[in-house]
């Protein structure tokens, strides 16, 4: 363990055994799974059709999107319902999981003022558990699709296990900073619901990306979740395999978000003990 | 070994705040620094058994957590060689909706048993932690001193290196204690290393061979444990001057 370096820079290096790097975390792989299983057990409990209202509740929003979104604003896309739940779960926990760290250090404040491990472990508990939900909630959306929108299953199924995994690398890049940053400012839980929701019209849930002004399709693939769910939209809705382009973009944002938020977590990670 | 924080709530900053701080260029007001703990030298040897005395608000629980590695020292260092466990705070990592079974199996993850380890051994420690059929209710429902022998029973199968408790011990009927003693003992006898901190000076006399004396986070002592546990009473019996009492009160 190292001394502290200048405290006036208000920049703490963390304990040896609390530290989150790559090492350290997957010797808390057993943590993980656990927390995991507590986080679904507790989740669950008590409730007689369990993961079924996990996934009734987002599905109660598609059915009145579909209907705004084909009766009234009408968007032109033949079984918009397909549409819109090809990308909807993909969506919902993404929001979920970036609202979720807004409070998950505090949430473990009291055990990590007892025992030393590292911080990152119940990020990735938590997003671990929504992707657990979300893993659950594409097979019935794959089925329901297959049966009632394909009428067959399209080879370019086998891809959605790696947009599941860029989905959640991305999400888990994002959550890191927001994690830390929650800790320090107070406001980002506050603003966290707004932003989401914000987020949501930005990015291409309940539209298809070629419905944007063609000026503003670059600005709006900025957006991490902007490639991501059209790449949801391309293998679930039209069945086609994912368009390379596309997938690019999603891969090096994965990439770009993982390791920039995971630097900066293990930077300024020491907050997460001290003052959450 | 110093430690030092900032007055806790002047630390979180409103953005609001550190956005004016920022357009008119003064420098956030630093929060005056309060010391917790103050040049705190200390060496433990293998299998010691070592307590901490003093007031509340000595600074004891925060030395605890520094050997824990759950705090860093503003300034100095911090050394263990072997494997840490500690009961520092009586629940933490029990989650109330969870059961007995449940919550052991999560403390001992997170304590650091590794999945082996405990499939096999489960059992013992629920036996150990003597609940019953309360095992598979809810640890809401618990009193405190199920819960404090549910966490003590997990932790003591750790087989650590070093032993970290604080205050854990004043929880529980003397059936319990008397075993949980009996387990320390065993724990010291294989050579384990413990650093106990506790209001019961008597346990801390008969216990440790070591006692370490804190009063607001400065060192007031050390050596045989009898001999600072005299001390201390001495300092702090009730006597006709209350303000020898007060002068201890921590800031």
């Amino acid at each position: 363990m190292r001394s502290a370096t200048s405290a006036d820079r208000g920049i703490r290096l963390t304990t040896a055994r609390s530290r989150s790097g790559l090492k350290e975390i997957a010797a808390s792989r057993f943590l993980l799974a656990q927390l995991v299983r507590r986080n679904l057990t507790v989740k669950y409990q008590r409730s007689a059709l369990g993961f079924l209202w996990t996934f009734l509740n987002p599905l109660l929003t598609v059915a009145v999107l579909a209907l705004v979104f084909s009766l009234v604003v009408r968007i032109p896309i033949e079984s918009y319902w397909a549409f819109l739940l090809s990308g909807y779960f993909a969506w919902n926990f993404a929001s979920q999981s970036l609202l979720n760290a807004t409070y998950v250090i505090q949430e473990h404040a009291r055990l990590r003022r007892s025992v030393a491990f590292p911080a990152a472990v119940t990020i990735l508990a938590a997003c671990g558990s929504k992707l657990v939900e979300l893993l659950g909630e594409l097979v019935l959306v794959t089925l329901v699709l297959c049966l009632l929108h394909h009428r067959g299953v399209p080879a370019a199924l086998t891809s959605v296990p790696l947009l599941v995994l860029l989905l959640a690398l991305v999400t888990l890049g994002l959550m890191f900073p927001i994690a830390v940053l929650s800790t320090r400012f107070r406001d980002v839980q506050h603003a966290m619901p707004i932003a989401m929701t914000t987020l949501f019209y930005a990015t291409p849930v309940f539209y298809p990306l070629d419905l944007v002004p063609e000026a503003l399709q670059s600005l709006v693939l900025l957006n991490p979740y902007a490639s991501l769910l059209t790449l949801f939209q391309q293998v679930l809705f039209e069945g086609r395999l994912p368009a390379p382009e596309l997938l690019g973009i999603a891969a090096v944002h994965a990439v770009a978000w993982m390791a920039l938020g995971h630097l900066l977590f293990q930077r300024y990670e020491s907050l997460c003990v001290e003052i959450a | 070994m110093l430690k030092r924080f900032a007055s806790h709530d002047t630390h979180t900053t409103s953005l609001r705040e550190a956005f004016i701080h920022a357009l008119t260029g003064r420098r956030a007001s630093r929060p005056k620094p309060h010391f917790v703990l103050h040049e705190v030298d200390l060496e433990v040897h293998r299998g010691e058994a070592l307590a901490l005395i003093g007031s509340n608000g000595a600074g004891k629980s925060t030395l605890l957590r520094l050997i824990g590695g759950v705090f860093v020292p503003t300034a100095g260092t911090v050394r263990t060689s072997g494997r840490v466990a500690a009961v520092l705070e009586l629940g933490a990592g029990l989650h109330p909706e969870l059961t007995g079974a449940e919550n052991a199996r999560l403390y001992g993850a997170v304590l650091g048993l590794e999945r082996a380890v405990l499939r096999s051994r489960l059992p013992e420690i629920l036996a150990f932690a003597d609940l019953g059929d309360f095992v598979h209710t809810p640890v809401k429902y618990y009193s405190s001193g199920m819960v404090a022998r549910l966490a003590f029973s997990v932790a003591s199968f750790l087989e650590p290196d070093i032993l970290l408790l604080d205050e854990v011990l004043a929880v529980g009927d003397e059936d319990f204690r008397q075993r949980c003693l009996d387990r320390i003992e065993g724990f010291l006898e294989s050579g384990g290393t413990l650093v106990v901190a506790s209001h019961d000076l008597q346990l801390v006399a008969s216990l440790c061979r070591l006692a370490l004396w804190l009063e607001s986070g400065r060192f007031q002592g050390l050596g045989a444990a009898t001999e600072i546990v005299a001390r201390y009473e001495a300092r702090h019996r009730p006597g006709p001057e209350p303000e020898a009492r007060a002068g201890e009160a921590s800031p």
